[in-house]
């Protein structure tokens, strides 16, 4: 591994910096030329404000972050930024200021470097439309990099940033995850910075996120976002449940094989159990999390401004929104009533297991040009396979973790999900790091050749 | 077809009944989305929540109650 402070995790730069190994100043102009060197193959950062970012490191506080430089993704404001929601137009009001999740780095030190790309409206699990252009997948540029929380994961796979804040409606910090090899954690709703995001008001699915190489640099990035310390345990004893339904059997065989070795290995590991559970219903949990978010991200929209959408905005932006419209009312209600059941069950479940384990995602990376997985059961859009093992956290506020288990035939990253009980965001991050031990940090410290030293930087 | 039929009426009927304009390009993607999402948004209306007692305001941080 790569000595350079570059390629160092988030915590090792927070280690080195605060150990006066590393000159936070010299960090950061060499995470701007890397970006110089990088982006363009990645498109992962869409703005870059070196004034600001040597502003904060001078007024940064000696915090757990001191002077480490991250992205935040295109979703929240900066005070000198609106977000643009990776978008040529948003319908709801933005303007600069200072988000939660701006707060939160700021004060535990760190340095916001860039903003990192994101799906378009952040309505996609794919990554592949933004008024920016795609983001890149840094395991094959031609991949996409997941959604919606795009720019984010490509930047830290790709060994721009040690870490990066995302958000997660509907899986937008996993999916990314996922596709680009990364751990990414959902907090439990409620828990992680959210304000200035212009859907706080109103949602009850969306969370901020950190995107990291493994789980003790989420474990560092979300204590910041959390704002309080989410301490180490050791999982001892998990209890795993596993299902028999399409989120864990409807996958590729590479992604099935994988996700269960990793269950075992944790298991192993953790010196704890798997037992099959029963979770049924979980379509219809993922269109009810589809129906509930469509119907908060039209709030306050008025048909006028359908009418005038700016024209940039993608064919498929301005047809969904208009369609949103046309959701009916009796629907979302009823969907609030499939959450009540979900929640119930979960509780009840979570008295079983301590966590619940699926792939996150049914099958690797797909291409930018046509996000579709061949799955057992046919050819479908990712965005219609990936929503269904990701919705339930989302709809039931309970935290969620993507992990890196493996890697396909192809040579791209294969995830596995785990979710809690409300509030046990810290076993989901001790789980796994459980899982980091019991496979040697193999997957955590995989590079993909973007992200290998080239011999300019050498 | 009799889905796509419906829709044809369905869609360009209910956007126009909000002053919602669509050009041809609008109601393809419209449609596409509708294909898709329509199926699954009426077997959800058919979930079975007989006897349930639904949560009010529910804390999305904790546990239901």
């Amino acid at each position: 591994m790569s000595n350079d402070p570059l390629d160092l995790g988030l915590r090792a730069q927070a280690a080195a910096i605060a150990a006066g190994e590393v000159d936070p100043a010299e960090l950061l102009a060499a995470v701007l030329a890397r970006i110089e060197q990088r982006n363009p193959a990645l498109n992962a950062v869409v703005e870059t404000f070196p004034e600001r970012s040597r502003e904060m490191l001078a007024a940064a506080p000696a915090g757990p972050l001191h002077g480490v430089p991250v992205v935040i993704k295109d979703e929240w404001p900066l005070p000198w930024r609106a977000q643009r929601f990776g978008a040529a137009e948003l319908t709801a009001p933005t303007a600069p200021g200072e988000s939660g999740p701006y707060r939160a780095l700021r004060d535990a030190g760190a340095v916001i470097v860039g903003v990192g790309n994101m799906h378009e409206l952040g309505a996609g699990s794919t990554g592949n439309i933004s008024v920016y252009g795609p983001a890149r997948n840094p395991w094959d540029t031609e991949r996409c990099p997941g959604g919606s929380s795009s720019g984010p994961a490509a930047s830290v796979a790709g060994r721009l940033v040690a870490g990066a804040i995302g958000a997660d409606g509907l899986g937008s910090v996993r999916f990314p995850a996922a596709y680009c090899g990364l751990t990414g954690l959902k907090p439990t709703f409620g828990r992680a910075a959210m304000a200035g995001h212009h859907m706080a008001p109103v949602t009850n699915m969306i969370v901020s996120g950190p995107l990291c190489a493994d789980a003790g640099d989420c474990r560092l990035l979300g204590s910041a976002l959390y704002g309080e310390e989410l301490t180490a345990g050791d999982a001892a004893g998990l209890r795993i449940g596993v299902v028999r339904d399409p989120v864990s059997e409807d996958v590729t065989p590479e992604v099935r094989e994988a996700c269960d070795e990793a269950t075992e290995a944790l298991r192993a590991q953790t010196g704890g159990e798997v037992r099959e559970i029963s979770l049924p219903d979980l379509e219809a949990a993922a269109v009810a999390g589809i129906l509930i978010i469509n119907s908060e991200s039209m709030s306050g929209t008025r048909p006028e401004q359908l009418n005038a959408l700016h024209p940039e905005l993608s064919p498929i932006a301005r047809g969904t929104l208009k369609y949103r419209m046309l959701l009916p009312a009796a629907a979302t209600v009823q969907a609030t009533r499939v959450r009540t059941t979900m929640r119930r069950r979960l509780a009840d479940l979570f008295d079983q297991v301590d966590a619940i384990a699926w792939p996150t995602v049914p099958a690797p990376a797909p291409p930018l040009e046509a996000p579709l997985v061949e799955l057992p059961s046919g050819t479908v859009t990712a965005d219609q396979a990936n929503v269904r093992g990701a919705a339930l956290a989302n709809l039931t506020g309970i935290p969620s973790i993507s992990m890196p288990v493996g890697l396909s035939g192809e040579g791209l990253p294969i995830a596995l999900q785990l979710q809690a009980a409300w509030g046990r965001d810290e076993l989901l991050l001790d789980a796994a790091e459980a899982l980091e031990r019991a496979n040697g940090r193999r997957w955590v410290e995989a590079l993909p050749p973007l992200a290998q030293s080239s011999p300019a930087e050498a | 077809m009799e889905g796509t039929t419906q829709a044809d009426q369905f869609i360009p009927a209910g956007l126009a009944a909000l002053g919602i304009e669509a050009d041809e390009v609008d109601l393809a993607v419209i449609g596409a989305v509708h294909q898709l999402l329509w199926p699954p948004i009426v077997e959800l209306l058919a979930f079975d929540t007989a006897g349930l007692e639904p949560e009010r305001c529910p804390d999305l941080s904790k546990a239901p109650r």
